[in-house]
């Protein structure tokens, strides 16, 4: 399709040289065949992409119930997969699970965002002065390589075990990914990109809003990826160590369980939490392919 | 039709006012053992809706020329005066921002040269219809040959009414097809906007089909060399018989330059 469309436009230029007026048209007629695709030729075209992690998921299931028949460990330590799936079920129709994936996802999406803003200022700041990027620059980076797990003890120190100590440690997990994708996205911009600005009389918060943020975009939203990735291991951590009373959320019933001794019950919390964190991450992907597709990047694959 | 003389002053700068003033331009980059002159003792004199090349060897110094009149570098020494005209400029590559549509980036430099919302819509059908563009609005810079998307940079920097136009090997990278339609577009809009144009290139015969003036610049220190008044007729051709004595003329004088800098 693409290589057609290549083809289409060079016709199309050649007709403009010699003054044809309408030159475009062979293409936006192939734009409006597109449209009149079925919706069995739209299976048909994600099917490729749907089969690899369908299989996946049916192979991983298998591997696991095959281990659970080799009888290695008994069912009440490693349950199957059909049990784990009934108690996902049961814990569909619980209001307490839904209280607690409400209460972590307010403390996940709160935190991102304040790790998101944080990130960017800091990390506009950073890419823009020199004299912080020599003092902080490397720090940031360095900050990104801790666990954040090591910042609990001193949170809880600082702040109890409130939902301040967890925002703190998921800001001091995701902000510096962020930051980094700012910088390095401002550092990256084509320097042909600024001296056609330059020329076209973008100065200062012109050139930023109109040049440098769309050009740092791509990396940015990277960053942006990473950083929830951290944020959501932080939480994770941090329900895990700072529990608060009257307050259920899903580290809370991943403990609860573990006391219990509940396999079933932990493994279908764990797939909850897995699947948030792969959701999540879809959402991003696709909003960078998106981006990327719409500059002409990616669409080439050796 | 062709003068050729070694130096030409230029008879006819006191008919019309000046468009680019260059005015003894030296440019130094780096410092310490880095040091080197780009361009020494630069002076020349462009007139109202004049088209100059500017013609050199890579290295020369002719696209720093460039980039101080565009105001994206500064002169060493010297002054360059432009009388308060607007300055548009294109690149070899066409600079396009890919995040921006054909339309979306005619309309920020439309913006940027503080053109009201209301008018810019129109303003776009009009450049784009000059380019002999219509209907590629929504276009993204990667959909487009190269020839188009050079072309959608022109109707850019046109769309900030610049009366000089710097253009730096803009076609460069363009088949020898494209290329040559590209020239008939440049003459045809320079001379429909009365433009003034320094065009920068390393091919003689694109120079000696263009140029109302040749200029040959000589590298270390980049310096102006020899200017060639070319009065062909226009329109012209890339093929003609008379193009091709002024591009045969051009490449001995660039042989001689080389020959006295090996003497020297």
């Amino acid at each position: 399709m693409a290589d057609h469309r290549v083809a289409d436009h060079r016709v199309a230029d050649h007709k403009v040289a010699h003054g044809a007026r309408n030159a475009l048209g062979p293409a936006s007629a192939l734009d409006s065949l597109d449209r009149r695709r079925s919706v069995g030729d739209v299976l048909a075209a994600r099917w490729p992409k749907v089969w690899p992690p369908l299989l996946a998921i049916v192979l991983a299931l298998l591997i696991w119930q095959l281990v659970v028949l080799s009888g290695w460990k008994p069912p009440y330590v490693l349950p199957g997969p059909a049990a784990v799936f009934g108690q996902l079920a049961e814990d569909f129709v619980d209001p307490r699970f839904w209280t607690a994936m409400g209460t972590t996802m307010v403390r996940a999406l709160l935190g991102y965002a304040v790790a998101a803003l944080i990130g960017t200022v800091l990390g506009l700041a950073v890419a823009r002065f020199s004299v912080l990027r020599a003092a902080i620059g490397s720090l940031i980076t360095g900050l990104q390589t801790m666990p954040s797990i090591a910042w609990f003890p001193f949170a809880i120190l600082l702040f109890g075990l409130t939902e301040q100590a967890i925002l703190f440690v998921i800001v001091l997990g995701a902000a510096p990914s962020i930051a980094n994708g700012v910088i390095s996205g401002v550092d990256d911009v084509p320097p042909s990109f600024l001296k056609t600005a330059h020329v076209l009389g973008a100065r200062g918060l012109s050139l930023l809003a109109h040049i440098v943020v769309p050009a740092a975009l791509p990396s940015y939203l990277a960053g942006l990826k990473q950083g929830w990735a951290f944020a959501w291991r932080s939480l994770m951590a941090g329900e895990l160590l700072v529990i608060i009373a009257e307050r259920p959320s899903l580290g809370v019933q991943l403990q609860f369980y573990r006391e219990f001794a509940d396999a079933t019950g932990l493994i279908a919390i764990m797939i909850v939490i897995l699947v948030i964190g792969v959701v999540v991450d879809g959402i991003f992907n696709r909003i960078m392919n998106d981006v990327r597709r719409r500059r002409g990047l990616g669409t080439v694959r050796l | 039709m062709t003068i050729l003389s070694e130096p030409v002053i230029d008879a006819r700068a006191d008919a019309a006012e000046s468009a680019v003033r260059l005015d003894g331009v030296s440019k130094v980059f780096g410092r310490g053992a880095s040091r080197t002159l780009a361009l020494r003792d630069v002076s020349l004199d462009v007139r109202e809706g004049e088209l100059v090349c500017i013609l050199g060897r890579s290295g020369c110094g002719k696209s720093t020329l460039l980039n101080l009149v565009a105001g994206l570098e500064q002169p060493t020494r010297g002054s360059i005066a432009l009388g308060g005209r607007a300055v548009g400029m294109m690149f070899q590559d066409a600079n396009l921002f890919p995040w921006l549509t054909v339309s979306g980036n005619i309309e920020l430099a439309l913006k940027l040269s503080g053109v009201p919302r209301a008018d810019r819509a129109a303003r776009i059908d009009e450049l784009l219809e000059l380019v002999r563009l219509p209907g590629a609005h929504d276009k993204r810079p990667h959909e487009l040959s190269g020839g188009m998307r050079q072309r959608v940079a022109l109707a850019r920097a046109l769309a900030q009414e610049c009366r000089v136009l710097l253009m730096d090997e803009p076609f460069g990278a363009l088949d020898a097809i494209t290329r040559d339609a590209m020239h008939d577009q440049t003459e045809r809009i320079w001379a429909e906007r009365g433009l003034t144009i320094l065009f920068v290139t390393h091919n003689v015969r694109e120079a000696a089909r263009l140029g109302d003036r040749v200029i040959v610049m000589a590298p270390d220190p980049g310096r102006i060399a020899s200017e060639t008044l070319v009065e062909l007729p226009r329109p012209r051709r890339m093929e003609d018989a008379s193009v091709a004595r002024v591009s045969g003329e051009l490449h001995d004088l660039l042989r001689e330059h080389e020959l006295e800098a090996h003497r020297g």
